[in-house]
């Protein structure tokens, strides 16, 4: 039977040479089904043309850095399956939203200042001595947040966001579920610390609530839920009168 | 890249990047967009239908005998599709109270459904209490 092949097509940007980015095409085997989109791009780099650059690391949907667009949609390309494209082609392009550096790099500068933004440590008003012990939890306090940690900061949910792509300054998905994450955390007492970037202009109220971050978002974190549920927090909090109680 | 995306690669400064742009036409790419235009846009025939109400109730403030209302067939067929609207929006707004409001009863959570539901129940009594007050003013 004659081997099984596929059609991958990539971004390629050499930013010392390129004006604008443009797609090559590259024909490769599909020898086994269980194959990925990141499997291919590794074919090629090792078998086609060693110059291609992306990101990877942990082959096993856990690290969130081989994010990039597939056939149009942002995806783990760790855990995108060939046999669900095949025998269609398929397009591998990098994020959108996100300045490119090389290839299907992206730089991810501006997502790193807005998780830093949000503080997403745990804030105490005073330490605890390490002598006097843990903090401890019960069950039901960490079922509060633990969706919410379940983010690897991939950054599908930034490239899904219509809002973003049209106004970088927006605070995004991804942050605003962090900090959702801290501030529902009973260790936590930051939630004055994170309010001035959550209920600014360019924070959780530019969202017009597309909801498309929490379909690509492969962790199951719904960061649209945690928008809108800051957004009710925020105007809780301003409107009754107890609303600015110290938590 | 894909069409449509205007070209910038920046320049001077190291390391240079490569801005895209988003092409007009984002909202035509993914049905899901498509949708949520669809649902942004339901609002303006809302509120072209709530102006015209202000002017009704402009009108209605010089008392009966100015007072005629609009009541041509192209109207009401406008209205019905505002009410269709209306009701997309609410209800679609309620359903999400489910997933977005937290709320502790003696220290368990309330099931979103229970909330969903007292959503609609608060819905139904306001809506009857503005009706009541309506046709009572009729009368
Ligand atoms: S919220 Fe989901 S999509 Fe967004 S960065 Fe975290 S894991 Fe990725
Ligand atoms: S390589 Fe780590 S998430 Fe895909």
């Amino acid at each position: 039977m004659a081997e099984k092949r596929i059609t991958i097509r990539t971004t390629r940007f050499d930013p010392d040479k390129d004006k604008v980015p443009r797609l090559q095409s590259y024909d490769i085997p599909f020898s086994d089904d269980s194959m990925v989109v990141l499997d291919a791009l590794n074919h090629i780099k090792a078998h086609v043309d060693g110059s291609l650059s992306y990101r990877w690391s942990c082959r096993m949907g856990i690290c969130g850095s081989c994010g990039m667009m597939v056939n149009g949609v942002p995806k783990l390309t760790c855990s995108a399956f060939m046999r669900d494209y095949w025998p269609r082609s398929i397009t591998v392009e990098p994020l959108q939203n996100f300045p490119i550096v090389r290839d299907l790099v992206i730089d991810m500068e501006d997502f790193m200042h807005k998780l830093k933004s949000i503080k997403p440590w745990i804030i105490r008003k005073q330490e605890y001595p390490l002598g006097a012990g843990e903090h401890r939890q019960t069950m039901d306090q960490i079922d509060e947040f633990r969706q919410f940690s379940e983010c690897i900061n991939c950054m599908l949910c930034y490239a899904a966001c219509p809002v973003y792509g049209l106004n970088n300054e927006f605070l995004g998905p991804a942050a605003t579920a962090l900090a959702r994450r801290y501030n529902l955390d009973s260790r936590d007492q930051g939630l004055k610390d994170r309010l001035p970037v959550l209920a600014n202009s360019e924070g959780v109220w530019e969202c017009s609530f597309v909801g498309e971050c929490s379909v690509v978002c492969p962790k199951g974190v719904d960061p649209a839920k945690a928008i809108q549920q800051t957004k009710l927090d925020t105007t809780t909090r301003f409107v009754l009168p107890y609303g600015n109680r110290e938590e | 890249m894909t069409e449509g995306d205007e070209a910038e690669a920046s320049t001077g400064a190291t390391p240079r990047v490569y801005k895209p742009e988003m092409p007009r036409g984002w909202w035509l790419r993914r049905r899901h967009y498509l949708l949520y235009m669809v649902r942004e846009f339901t609002a303006v025939p809302m509120a072209l239908w709530l102006l015209w109400l202000l002017a009704e109730i402009h009108r209605a403030a010089s008392g009966p005998k100015a007072y005629y209302p609009a009541a041509s067939p192209a109207f009401i067929v406008f209205s019905v599709i505002c009410l269709g609207f209306a009701m997309y929006h609410s209800i679609t707004f309620l359903s999400l109270a489910g997933v977005i409001i937290h709320l502790k009863f003696m220290g368990k959570p309330v099931p979103p459904r229970t909330i969903v539901g007292a959503m609609f129940g608060l819905w139904l009594v306001a809506s009857v209490v503005i009706a009541a007050v309506l046709i009572g003013f009729a009368r």
